[in-house]
C-alpha cells in the first residue's frame, strides 16, 4: 500500500495485495469506546510520521490511541529502576509521546481505508495463495502465483510480507536462523480505576523484569490498559485457566510480590490444576496476604495486590506512580497467548531461482516483545523498501532485479540484527537469577538512571527531537552512558 | 607501462590528425572483429546480476540518473518559462535515442522504461539476441528486434518502444540500408540522444567512432561517451584487479592501450567538427586554458565503493577523481 501511495511509482506500477482473511470484517471493524482489542502495539514516532506521509494515519481513530509519556522500567529481582519521560526527548516527543499505543485493529482498518482510495492497488480478499511456482520456459524467473479462484498472477516483484510462515521465504528456499525462546506472551485488555486526582494522567508504561519474564503494562485510557506478561508456558497456560479475579490479582502480584514470592503463588496455582480444580479467589487471597505479611507489605499501602473495589481516594503515597494501577478485573474475551521466538531470515532478497523475491516484516524477523519493536520494525522495512522501489523506478530499472533491491537490504539487514541481537541479550540478561549477574544488571542501571538526574541540569539537552523519533527505551539508556562518556 | 603509453598517446594523436575515411565499405572501420568475438562468447553472462557484467549492472542507475539530471538541466536551461514543471521521471518521454553498443540492454532497457523511443545497435548478433530476449520476457516494452521474426512487431515510434538492431554506426550513416542489415525506414536518421557507454575501449579506431556518433546525434541533441582513462590507477583496477587478481571479469576484456583520456575526449571536441568539413563553431569552445564552459560539455568520474557495491559520481568535471571509469557529456 506504501509503494501504490508513492507519487512517483503510482503511475507505473500496478500493485496486487493478497490477503487469506477476511478484510471486510476489518474494514467495518468497531469497538465501544472504553472497550479496547488485546492486541495493540506501541507505535514510535518515526513510524508515526511515515504513516502520515503516506496518508493512512489520517484514518485511524486517534481517540482510541494513547501516547506515552513516561516509562518505568524495573528490575523485579533487585528492584533497580529507570524512568524516562517525553521531555527528556524534545518538544515533539513532549507534545506527541514518546510512542503511541494503537490497537492493531484501529491501525489496520486505517490502511484499508487509505487502500480504498488508491484504484491501482488491487486488493484480493478472501483469497489463498495455493501455490507460487517458476515457468520453466521463463528465462527471467518471474514467479508465477497461483491462486484458489484459478487465477495466475505473474508478478515482476513479489513482496512476502505474509508473516512468520512466510509461504514467499519457503518458494524463496530462504532459510531462517533462530529459535524459540521457551516463552508464552499472555495479552489481555485490563479494567482499572482511574488515577487518584493528585496523580498524573496514566500515560506511563510500566515493565518489571520477573526471572521468567518481562510483565509489562501499556495504558490505552484512563481506565482501561493493554496487559502483555512473557512467562513460562506451564504458568501461562495455568494463569489463562484461572477464574478472571485470580488472573487479576496475579497481574497486581506480578508488579509488586517481590519475585521471590512469586514462585509460591505460581506453585500453588499449578498444584490446584495438577489436582484437577482451579484456585478459588478467596485461596490466592489468602496466600498473597500470608506472603506480604511475610515481606511486611501494609494491607492498604501501595504495595498490596489484593484488588479494592473503591477508587482510590486523597493523596496517594509518594511511590504510587512507581507501579501501575491496581487491576479490578479483565476485559471479557481478551486474555490470550502466543508463542515468542527469535527468527531472522538469511537474506531479504532472493538470488537465482528464487529471484524477484523480497521479505519484509515478521517474514523476515521475529523478535520478544519487550521493547515492543516488532510492528516498528516492520513499518521500518516498509518504508525503506518504498524508497527503494521509488529510486528503482525513477532511474528506470527494473524492480524485481537484485541490483534494484540489494539498497534495502543493506540498509535494513544490519539495522535490524543489530536491534534483535540488543532486544535478545537484554532478555537473557534478565531471566537469570544468578547473584553477580543481578547486582551487575541492577548497578548498571542506576547508574544509567542517575546520569539523566545529575547531568541534565550542567548542560543544554543536545538532541534534536528528530533524531529521536524512533528510540526505544534500551536505545534511551544508551545515549544517556554515551552523553555521560562525551561530558565527563 | 609508460612507454606503452606513449606509444598509444602518439598513435591516439595520430588518428585524431588523420583525416576522415571515407564512407564506402566502412562497416569495419569501428569494429574490432576480435572484440566482437569475446563479447560474443561472453553474451550469455549479460544479465547475471552477479556474474561477468555485475559492476555494469550496479552502474546503470547512475549514469541513467546522470543522463537524466543533464537533459534536465539542459531542458531548465532552455526552456522559457524556467522548466519547473521539467521533472528528471519524464524528461526522457518521447525522445529518440541510440545506444550504441548496446550489449545485453542494459542501459537501453532502463531508458526505454523512462518512455524514450529506444534504439540499441552493437556489432555482435548474439548480444543483440540475448538483448531481445531479455526484453522479450518484460512486458514494460513495445520490442522489435533484427533477432526476432518481423510478423510480431510493434510500432517503433511509440513510447516505451525498444528496437534492437545487429549494426553499426557506420551502417546507421549511410545513405541506402545494407542488404543484409534491413533497417526500418522508420528508425530517424539523427537522435535527441546518443549514448556509447563502455564501448569506446572497445572500437580500434575512436576518432571514427567519436566522429560516427557525433553525426547521429540530431542539432541540439546530447552525446553522452563512458570510458576508462589510461592511467595506472585504471590499469590497476580494471585490468589487474579485476581481470588478474580477483578473476571477476574475463581476461582479455579489457585493453589498457586503448583506454582514453578525459582529456584527450575534450580536445577531440574542441576540434570537432574539423575545418576542413566545415567551417564554424566547434562543439566545445576551444579557450586556451583547460575550462570546459558548462553548457558544452562536462566530465564526472565514476568512482566505485566495494564496501556498499555501489558506484558514484565524483565533482563536475574533477579529472581527478576521473582518473579510472568516467562518464562525458
Amino acid at each position: 500500500m506504501s509503494i501504490g501511495s508513492s507519487p512517483v511509482v503510482k503511475d507505473n506500477i500496478s500493485v496486487a495485495l493478497i490477503e487469506a482473511g477476511d478484510l471486510n470484517k476489518i474494514q467495518d471493524w468497531s469497538m465501544p469506546t472504553g472497550s479496547f482489542s488485546n492486541r495493540a502495539s506501541s507505535l514510535t514516532n518515526a513510524s508515526q510520521d511515515f504513516l502520515k506521509r503516506s496518508g493512512s494515519w489520517n484514518h485511524v481513530d486517534e481517540q482510541r490511541t494513547c501516547g506515552i509519556e513516561e516509562m518505568q522500567v524495573w528490575d523485579g529481582v533487585s528492584d533497580a529502576r529507570i524512568t524516562f519521560t517525553a521531555e527528556d526527548l524534545g518538544a515533539e516527543a513532549a507534545r506527541n509521546g514518546m510512542s503511541r499505543m494503537t490497537e492493531n485493529l484501529n491501525l489496520q482498518r486505517g490502511l484499508l481505508r487509505q487502500l480504498a482510495q488508491l484504484p491501482q492497488v488491487q486488493l484480493l480478499q478472501k483469497t489463498k495463495v495455493q501455490s507460487i511456482t517458476r515457468d520453466s520456459d521463463d528465462k527471467q524467473n518471474w514467479p508465477l502465483v497461483y491462486l484458489d479462484n484459478g487465477r495466475v498472477l505473474r508478478s515482476r516483484l513479489l513482496v512476502g510480507a505474509d508473516g512468520f510462515n512466510s509461504p514467499v521465504r519457503q518458494f524463496a528456499g530462504v532459510s531462517s536462523y533462530g529459535w524459540s525462546y521457551d516463552t508464552q506472551a499472555i495479552v489481555a485488555t485490563l479494567e482499572h480505576h482511574a488515577r487518584g486526582a493528585f496523580e498524573g494522567p496514566n500515560t506511563t508504561a510500566y515493565q518489571r523484569f520477573l526471572p521468567t519474564g518481562p510483565i509489562a503494562f501499556l495504558p490505552f485510557s484512563s481506565t482501561a490498559s493493554s496487559l502483555v506478561w512473557s512467562t513460562r508456558p506451564h504458568i501461562a497456560k495455568a494463569l489463562l485457566a484461572c477464574d478472571p479475579a485470580v488472573f487479576s490479582t496475579m497481574i497486581n502480584a506480578a508488579f509488586r510480590l517481590p519475585a521471590f514470592s512469586m514462585r509460591y503463588l505460581y506453585d500453588r496455582i499449578l498444584e490446584s490444576q495438577a489436582a484437577g480444580q482451579t484456585i478459588t479467589p478467596a485461596e490466592l487471597q489468602a496466600e498473597i496476604m500470608f506472603r506480604e505479611q511475610a515481606h511486611g507489605i501494609e494491607h492498604l499501602s501501595t504495595y498490596s495486590s489484593l484488588i479494592r473495589q473503591a477508587p482510590p481516594a486523597g493523596i496517594g503515597s509518594p511511590d504510587s506512580q512507581s507501579i501501575p494501577p491496581l487491576v479490578t478485573g479483565l476485559q471479557p474475551n481478551t486474555a490470550a497467548s502466543f508463542p515468542l521466538r527469535f527468527n531472522h531470515a538469511e537474506v531479504y532478497i532472493g538470488e537465482g531461482k528464487a529471484s524477484r523475491t523480497v521479505l519484509v516484516g515478521d517474514a523476515a524477523h521475529t523478535v520478544h516483545p519487550l521493547a515492543g519493536q516488532g510492528l516498528n520494525m516492520g513499518l521500518s522495512d516498509v518504508e525503506c523498501l518504498t524508497r527503494t522501489v521509488e529510486q528503482a523506478v525513477l532511474h528506470g530499472g527494473d524492480i524485481g532485479s537484485y541490483t534494484a533491491l540489494l539498497p534495502y537490504a543493506q540498509e535494513r539487514y544490519l539495522a535490524n540484527h543489530v536491534l534483535m541481537s540488543a532486544v535478545d541479550k537484554l532478555h537473557k540478561l534478565y531471566t537469570t537469577k544468578l547473584e553477580p549477574v543481578v547486582w551487575a544488571r541492577s548497578v548498571g542501571l542506576e547508574v544509567i538512571n542517575e546520569l539523566d538526574s545529575c547531568e541534565g541540569g550542567d548542560h543544554d539537552v543536545c538532541w534534536s527531537p528528530a533524531d529521536h523519533a524512533g528510540l526505544t527505551w534500551l536505545e534511551l539508556c544508551s545515549q544517556r552512558r554515551a552523553e555521560y562518556i562525551c561530558s565527563g | 607501462m609508460y612507454s606503452t603509453s606513449r606509444r598509444a598517446l602518439t598513435r591516439f594523436s595520430a588518428q585524431l590528425r588523420q583525416r576522415r575515411a571515407i564512407r564506402t565499405s566502412a562497416t569495419s572501420a569501428t569494429v574490432n572483429d576480435a572484440e566482437i568475438s569475446h563479447f560474443s562468447r561472453l553474451s550469455s553472462e549479460w544479465w547475471d546480476e552477479g556474474g561477468e557484467f555485475s559492476f555494469l549492472h550496479r552502474m546503470n542507475p547512475v549514469r541513467v540518473k546522470f543522463i537524466q539530471d543533464k537533459l534536465v538541466e539542459v531542458a531548465r536551461d532552455e526552456a522559457a518559462d524556467g522548466g519547473e514543471s521539467i521533472q528528471e521521471g519524464s524528461v526522457l518521454r518521447g525522445l529518440n535515442v541510440l545506444d550504441v553498443g548496446c550489449g545485453g540492454g542494459l542501459l537501453s532497457e532502463s531508458l526505454a522504461r523512462l518512455g524514450a523511443k529506444t534504439v540499441g545497435i552493437d556489432a555482435s548478433g548474439s548480444n543483440i539476441a540475448i538483448a531481445s530476449l531479455h526484453a522479450s520476457a518484460d512486458p514494460s516494452f513495445r520490442l522489435t528486434s533484427s533477432s526476432l521474426p518481423s510478423a510480431s512487431q510493434p510500432s517503433t515510434t511509440a513510447q516505451n518502444s525498444l528496437t534492437y538492431l545487429h549494426t553499426t554506426t557506420d551502417a546507421l550513416l549511410s545513405p541506402e540500408p545494407l542488404p543484409d542489415s534491413p533497417l526500418p525506414p522508420s528508425i530517424p536518421r539523427q537522435f535527441d540522444v546518443v549514448t556509447a557507454l563502455e564501448v569506446l575501449e572497445h572500437v580500434s579506431n575512436p576518432s571514427h567512432f567519436l566522429d560516427t556518433c557525433a553525426s547521429l546525434v540530431k542539432p541540439g541533441g546530447h552525446l553522452f561517451i563512458s570510458t576508462m582513462a589510461r592511467t595506472p590507477l585504471a590499469y590497476g583496477l580494471t585490468i589487474l584487479f579485476a581481470e588478474h587478481i580477483s578473476g571477476k571479469v574475463t581476461k582479455g576484456t579489457h585493453t589498457w592501450s586503448k583506454y582514453v583520456n578525459p582529456e584527450e575526449l575534450v580536445d577531440f571536441f574542441k576540434t570537432y567538427p574539423t575545418t576542413e568539413t566545415s567551417p564554424g563553431r566547434r562543439w566545445i569552445e576551444p579557450s586556451a586554458n583547460s575550462y570546459i564552459p558548462r553548457h558544452q560539455a562536462e566530465v564526472k568520474g565514476l568512482i566505485y565503493n566495494p564496501l556498499k557495491g555501489a558506484w558514484h559520481l565524483g565533482p563536475r568535471n574533477s579529472i581527478a577523481a576521473a582518473q579510472c571509469n568516467y562518464i562525458f557529456w
